[in-house]
């Protein structure tokens, strides 16, 4: 994740709505926008957000009944037919990028798009990202964009303290905007 | 950070809820309950005999009552087998469907052999109670404080706090119980204050305790990490100061914890009985306060 090209247009939030039919008021993948500064000194800042997929997932520690699992390949998934919609994974995940869906009530979140990415595709956002803001590929292969970005830049990962060893990778993350934070009420009231 | 401001962000929705606060309420009374029934039939304290079988009753009733609050909650009513199929022992869920079974089961065979009349066998599955009893309830402490990412969860004092306001919710309900099967369900209407004095005193320790645990929890994450200081400042100054200083801890603990111990208001029934509903209310808006607002932050 690119946040020095990131224009915050949202279009990676659509295009992840339209992939998988992300149900009213929840998401899968979105830009959290921050207005930073005072006047004349100001500047808009963004972070995409979207799951991790992390190594050590908390999600796949706690899920009572295996249906959130790590694939070979790293990707976390839930399984829709175990998923018993208890939400233990949504009350660990420190990225709060699980939602029960309102009406299959099972928990369903980002899955990097496997289904386009086992067949050798990219993600829906990446695809769909105006700026090339979104950068996706193989962890693994030394050779590969992914590697060569993550070593020649400073790399940040969002709350890497929480042990879980996420692997979305930013440059340019500001840590200011990942702090600020409305309590749930006020959020809503944003939303409105 | 004053020269910034939140413009958009995302909130997926609420993950546990209320009606995860009331299964932990109801399981922690029955627990508590359980507990005070094998001081007689498990430990031989003859003076609480009478409340031997009507706290395992209440003990199975609540048992049997609380997962229907996790059937409430769960999103798929008819998976629930996948809970004993599908199993994942990192989880404390999984822990907890196996004691969810276990559990009332052994209150059912404890009840039986006590109603009985046999007394070896009452005494044996009452010990065997005693370990489940704490099982029961400290895995639900270990479901919070797996959810590493809400700092409020996240304490490694959560499973013992959740046992010590087991004890102290389920002894004052026991409270209110013996002074209304008293009254109105014996032939000679007479309060046994022997037994009462005893609970009290109990209670009263318990709630030190309670309260020391509590503190100790506000003071360390009051200067820890920022999120466990967001946390603390929530409960201390923020939209749940009201529920967390007054109807939890001021009146539903300390108030209660002065009348129990003070010689002289521990024999005033009334009294006993009002702070006893006080202590009840107190551990309801705990575990409210633990659940709800320990997910009221938002994450991102």
């Amino acid at each position: 994740m690119d946040l020095r090209r990131c224009i915050g247009c949202q279009t990676c939030s659509i295009a992840c709505k339209q992939e998988w039919n992300v149900p009213v008021g929840r998401y899968r993948s979105w830009v959290k926008q921050v207005a930073k500064g005072v006047f004349p000194a100001t500047r808009k800042s963004f972070l995409p957000v979207l799951c991790n997929n992390c190594d050590k997932p908390i999600c796949v520690t706690v899920c009572p009944v295996q249906a959130s699992y790590q694939k070979p390949n790293g990707i976390v998934e839930v399984d829709p037919h175990k998923c018993i919609g208890c939400r233990y994974c949504m009350a660990s995940c420190p990225y709060g990028v699980r939602y029960l869906h309102p009406d299959l009530r099972i928990v369903q979140k980002c899955n990097w798009c496997s289904h386009r990415v086992e067949e050798g595709g990219r993600p829906a956002c990446v695809e769909a990202c105006p700026a090339s803001a979104r950068i996706f590929g193989d962890l693994t292969d030394p050779a590969g964009e992914i590697s060569r970005r993550i070593a020649q830049n400073g790399i940040q990962q969002i709350k890497p303290e929480m042990g879980t060893g996420p692997r979305t990778f930013y440059i340019g993350l500001d840590e200011i905007t990942v702090e600020v934070k409305a309590h749930g009420h006020e959020l809503m009231h944003l939303l409105e | 950070m004053d020269s910034a401001q939140l413009l958009y962000d995302i909130h997926n929705g609420e993950t546990f809820g209320t009606l995860i606060a009331i299964y932990f309420y109801l399981t922690g009374l029955s627990a508590g309950s359980f507990i005070i029934s094998t001081l007689s039939y498990g430990f031989g304290f003859e003076r609480f005999k009478p409340l031997g079988k009507i706290g395992i009753v209440i003990a199975t009733l609540l048992l049997v009552a609380a997962p229907m609050f996790l059937l409430a909650h769960s999103g798929q009513k008819f998976r629930v087998w996948h809970l004993f199929v599908y199993l994942n022992f990192t989880s404390p869920i999984t822990w907890g469907s196996f004691l969810l079974i276990l559990y009332p089961l052994n209150c059912i065979v404890y009840g039986f052999f006590m109603f009985r009349g046999r007394k070896r066998l009452t005494r044996m599955f009452g010990l065997i109670g005693i370990p489940l009893a704490l099982m029961v309830h400290g895995y639900t402490g270990f479901i919070l404080a797996f959810g590493k990412a809400r700092p409020l969860w996240n304490s490694s004092l959560m499973p013992l706090l959740f046992l010590v306001s087991a004890m102290v919710s389920g002894i004052a309900m026991m409270i209110i119980v013996s002074v209304i099967r008293d009254r109105f369900f014996t032939k000679e209407h007479v309060l046994n204050t022997d037994i009462l004095s005893g609970l009290a005193a109990m209670l009263g320790w318990c709630l030190v305790f309670d309260l020391f645990l509590t503190g100790t929890e506000m003071v360390v994450h009051g200067i820890s990490h920022l999120g466990a200081q967001e946390s603390v400042a929530l409960l201390l100054t923020g939209p749940f100061a009201g529920l967390f200083l007054v109807l939890e801890n001021l009146l539903g603990k300390v108030i209660p914890m002065a009348v129990m111990l003070a010689p002289r208001t521990r024999r005033m029934v009334p009294l006993l009985v009002l702070a006893s509903i006080l202590v009840m209310i107190g551990i309801y808006t705990m575990r409210y306060n633990v659940v709800v607002g320990g997910e009221y932050i938002p994450l991102l």
